[in-house]
């Protein structure tokens, strides 16, 4: 008897230890929504290199008794990454290793582009601030519009950490449906002329104007925004890395497997915040609605200031650049291409899409700045 | 920060977003101004030097016993393969029979067309 009491003993001690015994109804759902989004990145391809591992981290973080967050170990140094805005700035040094200015030097009206976009940051800041979320809370909302995923945490996780999961998840879901999002709106806003204007060929961008782009917006911004210095100043150290010619090897670092690796990171500690007593919640709904919001603001004011620009310009500016002004690099500016050339076969919008896109990277992290300024606590 | 006003936070951030950008616009249009690269870029590049007219390649020299049509052969098939046949020296009997032969044989044999 002895012998069988003891091995009852054992087994319900087993059991108890187990994440089975601790599971509940909330885990049971946020781990079909991890499968879902798996599906969502794997079966459909939207943004594959992130949602997978922000599925499998949101899968991740519905296992009990993990301890994961509270011991020390690999999941705790990922989540202090993010905790701590490490990764952001190590994305944007990717970042900006991968991105081409010269169409922005070449057009610096598209900045205006970039700017008009970040409307729908703060449409949706409003909104968020009405449906009773404070002003920092609906700050980090906001930015959602700005189609900026390492922007989006980073705002997150300094102005309301404990939103940052719903915002991350609806910051690259919105991402990843750019192309089913934009394309009605840019088409609702303009006429099949304003569509078809065929853009004269960009002007030549200099080497040192490539070289001093970085470097003294670096220092500009900076300096106007202490609170974004670390993600602009990574984004042009990436950048003259990459227009340097004599980095070469930082810059394949930078733009492959760093930014591959604190991709995984990020990522994956972006799903880990997705703990059911965390995202089970009526505010998710509400953030996910204000985030689309917020995109099809930003869609919308972005075309409308193109066609501005392209009336006081005797329509040389096709106006469906200006939705490119979300950031979302390089998806916004080929949905500019692909609604333009719909419209006329022979038109090239890509190249002059990606200024307001790069503007757009600039903007929002200059919208982020300000916000930090006005409302971090 | 006092003002808890959404309309009026909106309104501060949009004109901060647009002058701070509307700054890099001019900073960008200075940067174009001063570029000492500008006028050396657009200057029109001096024609280049007529490239030295190639010699002719000297003709590869045919082994005595090979007739014009195995030469010919042979230039068909090189040039199948991608090598000029300017770049041929010499055209000889292979003189190794028994194991070189076999080789060589082998050799091209086991060699892939792509």
């Amino acid at each position: 008897m002895d012998i069988l009491s003891a091995f009852i003993t054992s087994i319900q001690s087993v059991w108890l230890d187990s994440g089975f015994a601790s599971f509940t109804l909330g885990n049971f759902i946020m781990i079909l929504v991890g499968l879902l989004l798996l599906y969502m990145a794997i079966g459909k391809e939207f943004e594959p290199l992130l949602l997978t591992p922000i599925a499998f981290g949101c899968i991740m973080a519905n296992f009990p008794c993990t301890g994961f967050l509270e011991e020390p170990g690999v999941m705790q140094v990922i989540h202090y990454g993010i905790q701590y805005e490490i990764f952001p700035p190590l994305i944007f040094l990717g970042v900006g290793a991968m991105t081409d200015f010269g169409p922005l030097i070449a057009n610096p009206n598209t900045l205006f582009l970039g700017a008009a976009a970040q409307f729908g940051v703060f449409i949706s800041l409003a909104g968020a601030m009405a449906l009773g979320f404070t002003a920092q809370e609906a700050s980090a909302i906001g930015i959602i519009g700005g189609a900026d995923g390492p922007t989006a945490i980073y705002m997150a996780s300094k102005m309301a950490p404990n939103l940052l999961g719903a915002i991350a998840v609806a910051a690259y879901s919105y991402m990843s449906l750019v192309p089913l999002i934009q394309p009605p709106i840019m088409k609702l806003m303009t006429s099949k002329e304003e569509r078809a204007v065929k853009m004269e060929q960009l002007r030549n961008v200099t080497k040192f104007e490539r070289l001093v782009f970085p470097v003294s917006s670096a220092i500009i911004i900076s300096l106007l925004l202490p609170p974004v210095a670390a993600l602009i100043s990574m984004l042009m150290l990436g950048n003259l890395f990459r227009e340097s010619g004599v980095t070469d090897r930082l810059s394949d670092t930078s733009q492959n497997a760093l930014c591959n690796i604190v991709t995984i990171f990020l990522a994956t500690g972006t799903g880990m915040t997705m703990s059911a007593e965390h995202f089970l919640t009526v505010q998710t709904i509400e953030i996910i609605l204000l985030g689309l919001l917020a995109f099809a603001g930003g869609t919308a004011a972005g075309v409308l200031l193109g066609k501005v620009m392209c009336r006081l310009s005797g329509g040389k500016i096709n106006p469906l650049i200006g939705s490119a002004g979300v950031s979302a690099v390089p998806m916004a500016a080929r949905v500019s291409q692909m609604v333009g050339q719909k419209a006329n076969p022979s038109n090239f919008l890509l190249m002059h899409a990606m200024g307001p896109n790069v503007a757009g990277v600039i903007g929002t992290a200059v919208a982020a700045g300000t916000m930090m300024a006005m409302l971090a606590k | 920060m006092e003002t808890q006003n959404p309309i009026v936070i909106m309104l501060i951030n949009m004109t901060i977003v647009f002058a701070v950008l509307f700054v890099l616009s001019l900073y960008i249009r200075l940067i174009h101004k001063i570029d000492p690269t500008a006028k050396a870029a657009a200057a029109p590049k001096a024609a280049p030097k007529a490239a030295p007219a190639p010699k002719a390649a000297p003709a590869p020299v045919v082994e005595k016993g090979i007739a014009d049509e195995t030469v010919a052969a042979i230039a068909a098939a090189l040039a199948t393969m991608g090598v000029g046949f300017s770049r041929v020296k010499a055209i000889r009997v292979a003189d190794r029979p028994g194991w070189g032969g076999a080789a060589r044989t082998e050799g091209l044999t086991s060699l892939k067309m792509r």
